[in-house]
Parts: C-alpha cells; structure tokens; sequence
C-alpha cells in the first residue's frame, strides 16, 4: 500500500486526539487566563489573577502541598504492599497463580465509586474496623481513620495498588532465571541476590508504577471526595467545586494545571534522580 | 522459610485487596435500615427497593448506552490506529504510541476541563450527550490500541506475503488473514473499553448534561446523602454483572493484557 493510502488508518484518531485533546489542552491553557464571567463561565479580557490568587493564598498552597504529600506516601505505599506480591505472581512455579492475578485485577473490574464506598463502610466512625476494636475491648473511642489525610491514603492505596503490581510483574517476568542462579553459583546470598540483581532489573517495572500511581493519585477524584467528606479535601476536590458548585471556570481551570505543573515536575525530578530511562 | 514469611505477607494483601468488596456485597443483605457489617439479619429487601427506584435504572440504562456507543467507535478507530502503528509508522513508531496513548497520561481533570472549556467555545456545551461520548471515545481509545497493537505484534508477515503472491487483494488479505489473527485483541480490547466507560467518573461528572447521569455519577450523588443498603445493592449487582461478562469472555477467547 502507498504512504498516503497507510495513513488513512491513522486519520480517525489523528482527528480525534488533535480535535478533542490537543486544540481543547491549548484551550484551557488560555482559559486559565481568562478574568471571571458575569452569568457566563468565563469574561472577555485577561489576568494572571486566577494565579496569583493561588500562590498567595496560604489556604490552596497548603492544600496542593498535601495533596502532594498524599500522592508521595500513596506511592510509597503501594510500593512496599505491592512489589514482593509482584514477585511472587511473577514466579512461574506459583499455584493457584491465575486466582491470585484475578484478585489483584479485581478491584479494576469493580467501579472506583463503589471501591470508595466500601472503605467508608470499613473506615466510619461506626465502621466494621472501630466497631471490631471496641467488641475486643482495645479502644475506648474510635480511631479517627475517616476524614483524614490518613484514611484517604489507606483507600487510594487499595484503589491504586493493582498499577503498582502489574507493571512490576512484567519486568520482574521478563528477567532470566539463569542471571539469578548465576549470582548463587557465585556465592551471592538471597538478601544480596535481591537487593544487587532482581531490583535493579526490575526497576523500569518500579518507576513505570511509581509515576503511574502517583499521578493517579493526585488527580483522583472519588477517593478523596468520600473518605475525606467536607473536612480534608485535596487540590482535585477543591477544582471540581469551583467548577461545578461556584461556577469559577478559569480559577478552576488555573488550579488544575497548577496541580498538573507540580505533578509533572515531580514525575521530572523522580525520573531524574532514579536515573530513569524513558521508553 | 523465606518462601513461607512471603506467601503469609502476599495473602494478607489479597485480603487487604478484597476486603471492600466484601464488605459492600456483605451490607447489601442487610435487613435493617442502615448500613452496617455484618448485616443485621439477612434479607433482599434492599435490592427491591433497587428495582423500584428509576432513578438508578435510568443511570445503569444511560451507562449502558454510553459504554456500548463509545465501545464501538473505540474499537474502530483504535484497531485503525493499531494496525497503523505495527505496520505502517516506521520511524514515527514512537510518536504514535505516546499519541495514542496520551488521554491515560495525561490527568484526567484536566481532560475533563480542557473538554467542557472547548466544547462551550464552539457553542454546543453539556446541552447534548456529544460531549460526553466523546470524552469516553478519548479515555478508552488507549485500551483497544493496547490489545489490538499486542496481538497484532504476534502476527507473521509472512501469512500476508503468501496470501498475496497466491493473488488475495489487500481486502481480502485483511478479511481472511489479519481480522481473524486480531480479533481477540479487538475483543479484548472492545471488554476493557466497555468496562472502564463503565466506570469514568471525572469526565462524566464534568460533561454530563441534564438527566444523563451515568451510574457512578448517581451512586456518588446518593452516596453523599444517603446511608441506606440500597447502594450496596446497586453496587453488587454491578460487580456480579461485570464478573460475570469478564468471565465468559475468559473462558471463550482468552484475554490477554501484554503491555500495561
């Protein structure tokens, strides 16, 4: 087939990403700028007012930091729950493997609403957790685990644990056995096999779900919305009230690239400092 | 004892993993009026209340639409794409791929907004479901180009070399020899696609228009005022729907997810 004939393959989504991605991206870039509108979402004229009033609101700073901070300990998180389970699905030999990747899968096939609601029914201040505790006789009151920073990271750990494991996973299966064996034959120690060996090779597998889910995780929605409830909110719950409650479209619009600026550089400044070699 | 300290670690996570589903499907049995676990007595009460309630109905019905419709334009045009990428891009390899792949990189609330400030400027707004459907086009795009390209990856030149020299035309070749060899992909492709429109949240909350509340939309909605067990019902009959095509699926063709 000619060139031009092959490039009709690529058309329809060529004009759908362009069309309803890349034009509406340079959009909202503009928009961010835009003053605030009178009964219409945006006015006519333009102002950096929209940032300055950001960053000089202690209130949508600290807000952003810990949103961040949510994000940083999030990843951390899933992190350490999930690379050894990433090991141990990545293992050939494993019984049951295939009812064990069905688990970790599961919580993608059920809806990120309903995940959310269900750590509400465990977390509340009547939850199964408290009300388990206080049956034991290990607590007076209840352990503020809702409406927290703290209950929120437990819940977006659960919701993003699945991409930290699967693209561990696949590294970790695409290492050859013999490189392992060979560092035995050598003398090396299990400890030193993983830490000098397996890791290193399984680290493409590691910064692909680091970033994954810590950008996820900043810009998620639900989570936040129901754990946190009216207390805590994030930077996201905060973009989506001015978009939809306060009618505040380009201060909407300027808090959500902000927040999309700083999880960006973050993801930067990682690849950078794990030496990261993008694919 | 280091296999035994791991396997130990790795089923706690699986609990860890399945316990709110447990506990959702669990409260939906619930007899009493609030939601509590264990339940307080068992009964399907909940899931008839479920049945009465249009309001939920109507939001399954509008998702149901909305996943089928963008489904079908996503496996369309993905599989085009796909089929480009192995094929064709040469040494735009690279920048297909990260095009094709870009809603998923890029943050979805930011899509959701950058959508609604467009759509408003060339005058058709949330007025119409165009901008909701296109939006779950864009989100679930990357997930057919992934299984299509996948198993497109697995397919043999050669198969289309032989059916050429015998004298097939290229719609032939493509009908009788790539279609088959990528269907999978595209099956797989198009249940992926249908189960994540199924459960966009962000895009939909932004770009919906009067009365086209997706179900997660409605189950948030209530969920913010409402503590009874008729969520929990609504919620498990989604889960046991979703399973269930999940596995059949499995159990006719396969599915494989290569990349993630």
């Amino acid at each position: 087939m000619s060139q031009r004939k092959t490039f009709l393959l690529l058309l329809p989504a060529g004009v759908l990403l362009v069309a309803f991605l890349a034009i509406p991206y340079v959009s909202v870039f503009i928009s961010a700028f835009r003053e605030p509108g009178q009964g219409t979402p945006y006015g006519e004229g333009y102002t950096i007012a929209n940032f300055s009033r950001i960053l000089g609101d202690w209130f949508y700073v600290k807000q952003a930091l810990n949103t961040m901070l949510i994000g940083a300990v999030t990843t951390l998180a899933t992190l350490v729950i999930g690379l050894p389970v990433a090991f141990q699905l990545a293992r050939p030999d494993l019984k049951l493997r295939g009812l064990f990747y069905g688990i970790v899968l599961s919580p993608l096939l059920v809806g990120i609403v309903i995940r959310s609601y269900g750590w509400t029914i465990l977390l509340g201040n009547n939850g199964v957790i408290n009300r388990t505790l206080r049956e034991w006789g290990w607590i007076d009151g209840p352990l503020p685990l809702m409406y927290n920073t703290l209950g929120i990271v437990i819940a977006l750990t659960h919701v993003f644990l699945p991409f930290m494991i699967l693209p561990i996973m696949s590294a970790v299966q695409g290492i050859d056995p013999s490189v392992s064996s060979a560092a035995r034959s050598l003398g090396a120690k299990r400890p030193t096999v993983i830490r000098r060996v397996l890791l290193p090779l399984a680290m493409p597998g590691i910064q692909s779900g680091c970033i994954l889910v810590f950008v996820l995780a900043l810009s998620s929605y639900v989570t936040p919305a129901l754990i946190g409830g009216l207390r805590v909110k994030t930077t996201a719950v905060t973009v989506v009230d001015a978009m939809i409650d306060t009618f505040q479209w380009p201060f909407g619009a300027a808090l959500a690239l902000t927040l999309s600026v700083l999880g960006g550089g973050s993801v930067l400044i990682f690849a950078r400092l794990t030496r990261m070699k993008w694919k | 004892m280091g296999r035994n300290v791991l396997n130990i670690y790795c089923l706690a996570v699986y609990t860890f993993l399945l316990a709110p589903i447990f506990v959702v499907v669990g409260a939906s049995f619930n007899a009493g009026e609030f939601l509590t676990f264990p339940p307080q007595g068992l009964s399907l009460r909940w899931y008839f209340t479920f049945f009465e309630n249009e309001v939920f109905l109507r939001a399954i019905g509008t998702s149901l639409w909305i996943a089928a419709v963008a489904t079908f334009f996503s496996v369309i045009i993905g599989t085009m794409a796909a089929i480009h990428y192995v094929n064709f891009a040469g040494r735009y390899k690279e920048a297909v791929r990260v095009a094709a792949l870009s809603p998923l990189l890029l943050p979805e609330i930011l899509t959701a907004i950058a959508l609604l400030f467009f759509l408003y400027d060339i005058g058709i707004g949330t007025t119409t479901m165009f901008g909701l459907l296109v939006g779950h086009v864009l989100m679930t795009l990357p997930f057919v180009f992934m299984n299509v390209s996948a198993s497109l990856e697995a397919y043999d030149t050669d198969w289309s070399m032989a059916a050429r020299s015998l004298g097939a035309r290229p719609f032939t070749r493509f009908r009788r020899i790539m279609l088959p060899l990528i269907k999978p992909g595209m099956i797989g492709g198009a249940l992926f696609s249908f189960v994540i429109s199924f459960d966009i949240f962000t895009i939909s909350l932004l770009l919906k228009s009067i009365g086209t509340a997706t179900l997660p939309i409605q189950l948030f909605d209530y969920l913010k005022t409402n503590y009874t067990p008729e969520a929990a019902a609504v919620s498990t009959l989604s889960i046991v729907a979703t399973i269930t095509v999940v596995v059949i699926v499995e159990k006719v063709i396969g599915l494989k997810m290569h990349k993630f």
